[in-house]
């Protein structure tokens, strides 16, 4: 049970709908794309309007415009912020140079916050928990050795244009398969992960649809 | 008329629910149970709940999806109940349009249910992805917000550093890896725990070993371990049925398997060039004299 729809008339005509689209959707499944095109572009529309939606009402009215108009002075960031959000909005007619002032803002901060936090947040602090401390167990041992093992390996596979001898022809090759094998686990967990969704999507039209299963 | 392909498909659909109307599924299909639950996970994130102070304050970092919300839906609620019960205070902020309409919703959900808005606060969405978590930390609470949750919140600060506890929720976009990047090297003593879909567990299995997640729920097996030991609890205690989801019926999940199963069958049979039938002969041209 989604939990979501009430019990009311409303409630009711929202499982109608979700539970016909879901059907619209599986339509796919036997050849049958009109459902399937016709669901495709209601989540689309559906999409683009919440997210004007949400720009609108939860960023640019109270993040931009109103301590604009109540307090400007105080508010001097927010001048610079409203001309890179007018360019952005405006880059179709704008010329170029003026347009790529915000985009490179953009794409500049962005980099920054995630390479920064990629490398504080992750890359140092695994290498550090990588790392055997002495005292610990056989195991964890054993495990740490395999681990740096599979690493080492997988990176060999990544030497593209150094010349090779026997030995690192082996060692690639066995790193290509470990990362086949990495990937197929991977693999194991999406299909998992679907079939959860099905099983749920199957749950919502036998339970809160047709009231088949509690 | 002769059905084939998707005609047959329908009518095994329609046969298999006619079969259920007919055998009454409400007195049948029980709630899943594992054979084998691994009790590990769900014993972390239960002590680290269990280690919250007395009306904790608790955020709840929403970017799920859609797609993949169905997922862990029923562990996240089985999660919200647990800390409401232990006397926590939500409070439910997104930094992706996805996870905040999911956010919007579960909040109307829990006040449907009878949850006290003294222990409830919406932050809403914070746009700028890595860069909203970033000023999180130094200011969570939005303009205008009045109540308990938010005193509280401005009493420490007005920051995540007032909160003891970060709950996140992932989807396929940003998720709790990025949450651990961001908010956790600066505050590197708040609790966090993630629950998120089964495809996301390699990728963060690694910060619960360095323990830079106090706990994990990614897979079905640890969502499900961990909401039966919660509504087992409630049951003991408030004789009471949880405010969480139910577990799948065991029909749903017979029928999903069976769906997949055909699904996956038929592609392979499809591109098993042998099962596909005779090859039909090429048409003959006839010689033109």
């Amino acid at each position: 049970m989604s939990g979501f729809f009430a019990d009311g008339l409303a409630g009711t005509v929202a499982t109608w709908s979700a539970a016909l689209v879901t059907i619209g959707v599986w339509a796919y499944l036997v050849g049958e794309r009109r459902f399937f095109r016709l669901a495709q572009h209601l989540l689309a529309g559906l999409a683009t309007g919440y997210l004007v939606l949400l720009a609108v009402r939860e960023v640019l009215v109270p993040r931009l415009l109103q301590p604009m108009v109540s307090d400007p002075g105080a508010n001097a960031l927010l001048w610079p912020a409203l001309a890179l959000t007018v360019a952005m909005a405006g880059a179709r007619w704008l010329p170029r140079p003026v347009v790529a002032i915000p985009v490179a803002v953009l794409v500049a901060g962005t980099a920054a916050f995630a390479l920064g936090g990629a490398v504080a947040g992750t890359l140092l602090p695994q290498m550090a928990g990588a790392v055997l401390a002495p005292g610990l167990a056989p195991g964890a041992v054993l495990n740490g050795i395999i681990g740096l093992l599979i690493t080492v390996l997988v990176l060999i596979a990544f030497l593209h244009g150094a010349p090779r001898r026997r030995v690192l022809v082996g060692a690639a090759g066995a790193g290509r398969w470990l990362l086949l094998a990495g990937i197929g686990g991977w693999l194991g967990f999406l299909l998992v992960s679907r079939l959860t969704l099905l099983i749920d999507r199957v749950g919502f039209l036998l339970g809160d649809w047709l009231r088949i299963i509690r | 008329m002769r059905l084939q392909g998707g005609g047959m498909a329908w009518l095994a659909l329609l046969l298999v629910l006619a079969v259920g109307v007919i055998v009454d599924a409400r007195e049948t299909s029980d709630a899943l149970q594992l054979a084998n639950p691994d009790p590990i996970r769900s014993a972390q994130v239960r002590e680290t709940f269990a280690r919250l102070p007395a009306q904790a304050l608790v955020l709840v970092a929403m970017d799920p999806d859609l797609g993949t919300y169905a997922e862990i839906r029923p562990t996240l609620r089985a999660a919200l109940d647990d800390l409401l019960r232990g006397g926590a205070s939500l409070a439910f902020v997104s930094v992706t349009a996805e996870g905040r309409a999911i956010a919007a919703a579960e909040l109307e959900r829990l006040r449907d249910l009878g949850t006290a808005d003294e222990v409830l606060l919406d932050l809403g969405f914070v746009s700028g992805a890595e860069a909203g978590m970033v000023r999180l930390v130094g200011g969570a609470l939005p303009v205008g917000a009045s109540g308990p949750v938010a005193d509280a919140i401005g009493a420490g600060g007005g920051g995540i550093g007032a909160f003891q506890m970060v709950l996140l929720v992932g989807g396929i976009d940003i998720g709790p890896r990025s949450w651990v990047e961001q908010v956790g090297t600066r505050l590197p003593a708040l609790p966090m725990v993630a629950i998120a879909p089964t495809f996301m567990q390699p990728e963060l299995a690694p910060y619960l070993r360095t323990g830079q997640l106090a706990g994990l729920l990614a897979t079905v097996r640890d969502g499900a371990t961990y909401s039966q030991a919660v509504a087992a609890d409630r049951f003991v205690l408030l004789s009471d049925e949880p405010r969480g989801d139910r577990p799948p019926s065991s029909l749903a999940v017979l029928l999903g398997m069976l769906i997949a199963v055909g699904v996956l069958g038929r592609q392979l049979l499809g591109s098993l060039p042998g099962l596909e039938g005779p090859v039909p002969a090429a048409p003959v041209e006839e010689e033109q004299s």
